[in-house]
């Protein structure tokens, strides 16, 4: 299929998530006209989903959704939304990038958002953006703070009852959009492609995903957001209010049986967090964290961590062996006693969370040469002094998508990747002044 | 251009937006009855509550309300207004409208976070009444805009300072880079290789060094300090003084510099890139800058005497001074020496200085405590541990250590490495640290106690010869600067950002930007993230050729001003003078406002006998209008 359009930017950033639109921001502000591609249907990334962020317990959202309007709104930024990548590459003085927008089943243009069809619509289907906790309609608005508001079929769950094309009031639904191509030429490219979580059913000393109440600390994420599918915290299989939830560290890092032997930066901090945030929920529940080594490294972590030490949350240091399903839904743990008496101890608690680490939600194989180093993650060739820079020229990266980070040191990476994208053009249009 | 007219002209109509904020709000005040209170007051024209006001569905929420003609006013209850007063006010100068006609409501710290019930709900409603009363009562202003100097001043010549210098000037900006010993490089040429890269410290300093002298666009002023600071952002005015080095340290190193035979434009080794011949004469200058780069770094922490038996014993010291004894070690036998002494066995004890708690460590002099992690220890510490197993076979290493954080990438690996090199690991409580005592007779001078848990709490000792302290950072010394430019110093010493993730590298002094440990303890390529980003915030700053500032100054009310000059006295900023103006025919003199230079503090207000002069958007009408709606029912 031949690319209905071609369109051009200064810079073209890759991924919509806070690394992304950082990115985009400080490009923008410094008057490069920056085109952003987002594989989802929203943007706002993996931050958009959180509860709190720590260590201010800000609510996510409260930080997120202004970048996302500011983004949005940017004179200099134009956003493309559930857009599939399939090449970038270097072409002469310039980047291309190949790109095939999705169909929504929803004309863009016509839509307004106000969700007519989603009300009107029949199916219900598991919300895979609340933990699949609740559900949501066969077509859809992402949540309540997406940007763009525009709705999206899941045509793989659509019964075709046609009810939402007959809702709509401005004739958007389509039921036969298809895919279509088109072509970014850009100077220069920030790769902002974020992460997912290590999966919950590799390890079969874990239940290999089958036990009830163990849940990843993404859904807990949600289970805590106020907004969230219940508005309150309790175990899933039973709507039980917990009266004791425990923390798994280390979950999917720092173990070479996952092949994810690193750290993943963020677990420590996001686990007490959620800890805190329990406590307030349900002051009365017991929490334990299981840990290896608590890193709260960053500004105010540790100050955090001893707070909620004194907050009462327990700290067990034990690397846990075993997960098992106990009788009444309970979770088992085994794990051996290092600052007991030794041995092998079992508890069981209400409700488990594994505290997943972050493997790259992007594979650039076949798609962009950039070299990645032994983690998967994109290589950074200059890594002590100018971090954001990638084995291809002109082509930075910001973000998890060059190694595990939190919020704070991604928006800073996210700075600096437009600063080296900025002296790139810079450098383009004035070759002397480098 | 027509919606700003009429705003003024027209009777006002207040919209009303009032913010869930997720739960943080509405899970303490009944954010709906607000509303409903709210719909009662005269001049409000509606009233909505939202989610997230602050989302795009939340701001699409006013401006269809005023493109629809509905509001020509807008009160949004919220959160601080630090956090998004400018995201409301690009939403409304969106829709066309004066975005100062506009008055916000902190119903979440002031309320939601500290009320709760029904007192909560009634004190919301007080507050977004008043914020009303108040926004009836404002009048479209404009930003002042004022000319900015393309040129910044980079404060710091450690590993950030330079990043942040080469970034502005590859964008055409003028940088001074500021630095007050002779040499450049900071902290980082006291070490020998990096973590987790291994690259040679001297490397990384040599190459970013020799950029920053070859740029034409770099000015580099070595035995310098900034001695006076004045005006704003885009106008600084930074008066600086250079003068032959005085300290102890300096001299030290400029005379081994001397000894080597070293000529500027090299990096020596424990010292750094001595940049420019040294200054024989004291001489001072003032540079005019657009915008003031921070990277005055970090110090490492000096053990208080006797802290692991340091000061006290001479086989205690410090990694710094490990690393440089190590690098000066040319012995090739199979034990590490150290002042001819063999050692046998030495113990590294982490967290010295660092993660400090109330109630267990001792206090410095100034009763502060080092209750954060210095975050590069570890690593470094791990290092170490490897390098002496892997050249000094015979020498054994203990590491005494709280949690092991080799969080980086590439960084697992080293504490890996130590464990394959028989490094062994004891792990201590905050309140049970090693205990340091020396041995009066037998083979060691030293004797290690520990409460170790990772033998159940077993009391654990070793004889060693040498105890290495792993110290954490603190940050420089630079308690002038703080109180000359009145920068926020957070509760740990360094300086406060604005906000952590929404600006992150800003302070709250416009114009004034954050690279590096003097925000917080860093590594190597993270002090260059953040020098990166802050130079790109200074681009941004500086590449309009002008700054807009808000237009909340004072303003003189000519009619009224008899000529006192009581305001001029009072000005703090110097932002007012006595003008000779004709009224009525005659030459007198009247107050006359600086807007560039006015930081609307209100100080003028409160002396001047005549209420003849007025904070624009803060005026005394509109506090009034406040005052009377909170105290009406």
């Amino acid at each position: 299929m031949e690319p209905s359009r071609e369109l051009n930017f200064d810079a073209l950033v890759i991924g919509g998530g806070i690394a992304g639109l950082q990115a985009a921001l400080d490009l923008a502000d410094q008057n490069f006209k920056v085109a952003i591609v987002e594989k989802d249907a929203t943007i706002g990334g993996k931050m958009i989903r959180l509860s709190k962020v720590f260590p201010t317990l800000d609510c996510a959202s409260c930080i997120t959704t202004p970048k996302m309007a500011a983004s949005a709104h940017h004179e200099n930024i134009s956003i493309f939304t559930y857009c599939d990548l399939t090449s970038l590459k270097r072409d002469g003085q310039e980047i291309k990038a190949d790109i095939t927008q999705m169909p929504r089943y929803v004309d863009a243009d016509k839509c307004i958002g106000c969700r007519q069809c989603e009300y009107g619509c029949p199916v219900y289907v598991p919300n895979h953006e609340e933990g699949n906790f609740n559900f949501r309609k066969a077509i859809y608005i992402p949540f309540s703070n997406a940007i763009p508001q525009i709705a999206l079929m899941d045509v793989e769950n659509c019964s075709l009852c046609g009810k939402c094309a007959k809702v709509c009031p401005t004739g958007a639904v389509d039921y036969f959009q298809q895919p279509e191509d088109f072509v970014i030429r850009a100077k220069t490219a920030v790769l902002a492609t974020g992460f997912k979580l290590t999966p919950m059913d590799q390890k079969p000393q874990y239940g290999g995903g089958k036990i009830q109440n163990l849940i990843s600390s993404l859904d807990m994420e949600r289970l805590l957001a106020p907004h969230g599918p219940y508005q309150r915290v309790i175990r899933p299989s039973d709507g039980k209010e917990p009266d004791s939830i425990a923390y798994v560290q280390c979950a999917g890092s720092r173990d070479k049986t996952l092949g994810v032997p690193y750290c993943s930066r963020v677990c420590c901090m996001y686990a007490i967090k959620q800890a805190m945030l329990l406590s307030g929920a349900l002051p009365l529940a017991d929490i334990t964290i299981y840990y290896m080594d608590i890193r709260a490294f960053g500004k105010g972590y540790e100050q955090f961590f001893q707070n909620a030490k004194a907050m009462g949350i327990e700290f067990v240091k034990a690397k846990i062996a075993k997960i098992e399903q106990a009788d009444n839904q309970y979770v088992r743990l085994r794990y051996e006693d290092q600052e007991g008496n030794g041995g092998v101890v079992e508890r069981e608690h209400d409700l488990v969370v594994m505290s997943l680490g972050m493997v790259p939600d992007w594979n650039p194989a076949g798609v962009c040469d950039v070299a990645c180093d032994t983690d998967a993650f994109i290589k950074s060739t200059i890594p002590s002094l100018a971090p954001t820079v990638t084995s291809i020229e002109g082509v930075f990266a910001a973000g998890v998508a060059i190694g595990p980070k939190d919020i704070v040191d991604t928006i800073a990476e996210a700075g600096a990747a437009a600063m080296e994208a900025s002296k790139y053009l810079n450098a383009l249009e004035n070759p002397k002044a480098a | 251009m027509s919606t700003k007219k009429t705003a003024e002209t027209e009777e006002p109509r207040v919209g009303v937006y009032i913010c869930h904020c997720g739960g943080n709000i509405s899970d303490h005040v009944d954010v709906k009855k607000v509303a409903e209170n709210l719909e009662k007051v005269p001049g409000v024209a509606v009233a909505h509550t939202n989610m997230f006001m602050c989302s795009d569905p939340g701001q699409e929420l006013i401006q269809e309300d005023i493109k629809s003609g509905k509001i020509n006013r807008v009160v949004v209850a919220s959160c601080a207004p630090s956090l998004h007063e400018t995201t409301f006010r690009g939403a409304i100068k969106r829709a066309d409208m004066n975005p100062y006609l506009y008055e916000h409501a902190n119903i979440r710290e002031q309320v939601s976070w500290v009320h709760h019930g029904e007192a909560a709900t009634a004190k919301a409603t007080s507050l977004v009444t008043a914020a009303v009363a108040k926004a009836k009562e404002l009048e479209a202003l404009d930003p002042i805009k004022v000319d900015a100097a393309r040129h910044a001043t980079v404060i710091g010549g450690g590993i950030a300072g330079l990043r942040a210098a080469l970034d502005l000037a590859q964008r055409g900006i003028e940088v001074a880079l500021i630095e007050k010993s002779p040499f450049l490089g900071g902290q980082a040429a006291n070490l020998e290789r990096i973590v987790p890269t291994g690259e040679r410290a001297a490397d990384l300093i040599q190459d970013l060094a020799a950029k920053v002298m070859a740029d034409s666009r770099i000015r580099v002023y070595t035995c310098s300090r900034i001695v006076k600071s004045e005006g704003y952002v885009g106008n600084f005015k930074i008066t600086l003084k250079t003068q032959p080095p005085d300290s102890q340290a300096d001299l030290e190193k400029l005379q081994e510099v001397a000894a080597k035979g070293e000529k500027p434009g090299r990096f020596v080794p424990f010292a750094g890139f001595l940049a420019v011949k040294v200054p024989t004469t004291a001489s001072e200058q003032v540079l005019d800058s657009g915008a003031i780069v921070f990277a005055t770094g970090f110090s490492t922490y000096t053990p208080r005497d006797g802290e692991f038996g340091y000061g006290q014993n001479p086989e205690v010291i410090t990694l710094p001074q490990l690393i440089r004894f190590m690098s000066q070690e040319k012995s090739r036998g199979r034990s590490l020496t150290i002042n001819g002494r063999t050692i046998r066995r030495v113990a590294l004890v982490h967290c010295v200085g660092s993660r400090q708690i109330p109630g267990i460590h001792e206090p410095d002099a100034d009763g502060g405590l080092n209750e954060y992690c210095s975050r590069t220890c570890c690593a470094a510490t791990l290092q170490a541990a490897s390098e002496i197993r892997e050249r000094y076979p015979l020498t054994h290493v203990l590491e005494y250590y709280r949690d092991i954080r080799t969080y980086g990438r590439g960084q697992e690996e080293f504490y890996e490495r130590a464990s394959e090199n028989h490094v062994m690991f004891l792990r201590y409580e905050p309140e049970d640290p090693p205990q340091v005592e020396r041995l009066s007779k037998g083979n060691f001078p030293l004797r290690v106690t520990v409460k170790d848990t990772l033998t159940f709490g077993e009391a654990l000792s070793a004889d060693v010869d040498l105890v290495v302290l792993s110290v954490g950072m603190v940050p420089s010394r630079i308690a002038d600067l703080v109180d000359m430019m009145k920068l926020p110093v957070g509760a740990d010493r360094f300086l406060q950002e604005v906000h952590p993730k929404l600006r992150p590298v800003e302070l709250a002094n416009t114009g004034i930007l954050l690279a590096g440990t003097c925000q917080a303890p860093m590594d190597i390529s993270e002090a260059c993230n953040a020098a990166a980003a802050a130079a790109a915030k200074a681009t941004s700053l500086l590449s309009k050729g002008y700054v807009e500032l808000d237009p909340f100054v004072a303003q003189v009310d000519l009619s009224r001003c008899k000529g006192n000059g009581a305001c001029v006295a009072a000005c703090t900023v110097d932002a007012i003078v006595m003008q000779t103006v004709e009224v009525d025919g005659q030459s007198v003199e009247r107050a006359e406002v600086n807007p560039a230079l006015c930081t609307g503090c209100g100080v003028c207000v409160a002396v001047c006998p005549e209420n003849a002069i007025d904070v624009k958007g803060w005026t005394l009408e509109q506090y009034e209008a406040m005052v009377d709606a909170i105290v009406a029912d």
